[in-house]
């Protein structure tokens, strides 16, 4: 199921702006490896879910990925061949608002090699581009 | 052997200068402790990138002709994690107790992976403190004879000689861990829909009314 809030305090938020670089989470913190993006964008829950899906099915249930970023922002739209006005629509999506240098994913307990290939396919569901990083460097 | 590097006084400060600094190829620093002034100073950013690459924690510089030992405190990286912005640098002299932290490097595999479990590395590093001539690059743990669910706490770590371990005792090294089994949520069917998140403070019939006008 799709990742998002609980309990929020309103229901519906103004858009924002994803002016400048991330300056937390952009380290890999928890796993050896992660994915850095390297542009601003909306994740959607649902990429965020494909990729955790790549990811979790490349490795066999072998090592542990950790998701960085949570979709706690409500995205909403209006309805097809909808006249305008009648106030705003209603929650379509959850997003996580991403800023460069952000680290999106991150898998530990698995060798280089395959961290890797499993990090390649889930920057593949990803909206935006990423870099790899290791703990290491 | 410590690197020598060539430091400069600074007198200009603030963003503007310090950007134009960079571009020059230098690295805005500051120097501290001892109970001595604190010190602005412009180093060569080659210098202490080639330094870094070493290893080193222990650096001498050389500031108005005269050599001093000083201690790498803490280092600004931009987002990318790649380029050093900014040093902080400690006086320190080679027979002086430091606290440093150190980077834990596991060695091995477990006998638990081998079993189906998987290693988890809760700690990257561990404070410890020891003479600055003697401070070790990093702490090699072999994990080769954990098992499954076996952890590895802080006590357990042997250290270099004249090294001593801060922090608690207890905390959580490394683990070996058996992988649960995914499971696999069902997706709602197409008009079933799903229950939006509870907003906090809302009256149930404040949310109807505004359904109702929509």
């Amino acid at each position: 199921m799709a990742m998002m809030p609980k309990r929020i305090k309103h229901r519906k938020q103004m858009r924002g702006k994803m002016n400048g670089h991330a300056t937390r989470g952009q380290t890999v913190a928890f796993g050896d490896y992660g994915i850095q993006s390297l542009e601003a964008h909306w994740i959607t829950a649902r990429q965020l879910e494909a990729g955790r899906v790549a990811a979790t099915h490349y490795l066999h249930r072998e090592g542990k990925v950790y998701i960085r970023v949570f979709p706690d922002k409500p995205i909403s739209s209006k309805p097809l061949e909808t006249r305008m006005g009648k106030g705003k629509g209603e929650t379509k999506d959850w997003v996580a608002c991403v800023k460069p240098g952000t680290v999106l994913f991150e898998i530990g307990g698995v060798d280089d090699e395959t961290a890797k290939m499993a990090l390649v396919r889930v920057a593949h569901k990803m909206p935006v581009r990423c870099r790899l990083l290791s703990r290491r460097a | 052997m410590a690197e020598v590097l060539k430091a400069t006084k600074r007198t200009d400060r603030g963003t503007h200068k310090a950007r134009a600094l960079r571009k020059a190829g230098l690295l805005p620093a500051v120097l501290y402790g001892h109970g001595e002034g604190t010190v602005s100073l412009t180093l060569q950013e080659h210098e202490l990138e080639v330094a870094l690459i070493h290893g080193e924690k222990l650096l001498q510089i050389e500031l108005d002709g005269k050599s001093q030992n000083v201690l790498i405190k803490d280092i600004q990286y931009d987002t990318w994690g790649q380029k050093v912005l900014h040093v902080d640098l400690t006086r320190v002299s080679l027979d002086e107790l430091v606290t440093v932290a150190v980077k834990i490097t596991l060695l091995g595999t477990p006998v638990g992976v081998d079993e189906g479990g998987s290693l988890q590395q809760v700690m990257a590093s561990a404070d410890i403190q020891c003479r600055v001539d003697q401070i070790p690059e990093e702490i090699r743990v072999q994990v080769n004879a954990l098992k499954i669910d076996d952890v590895l706490h802080l006590s357990d770590i042997e250290l270099p000689e004249g090294s001593k371990l801060l922090g608690d005792p207890e905390a959580l090294v490394c683990n070996v861990v058996t992988i649960a089994e995914e499971i696999e949520e069902e997706e709602p069917e197409e008009g079933e829909g799903i229950a939006g998140p509870e907003v906090i403070g809302a009256k149930p019939d404040e949310e109807e009314t505004d359904e109702d006008k929509d």
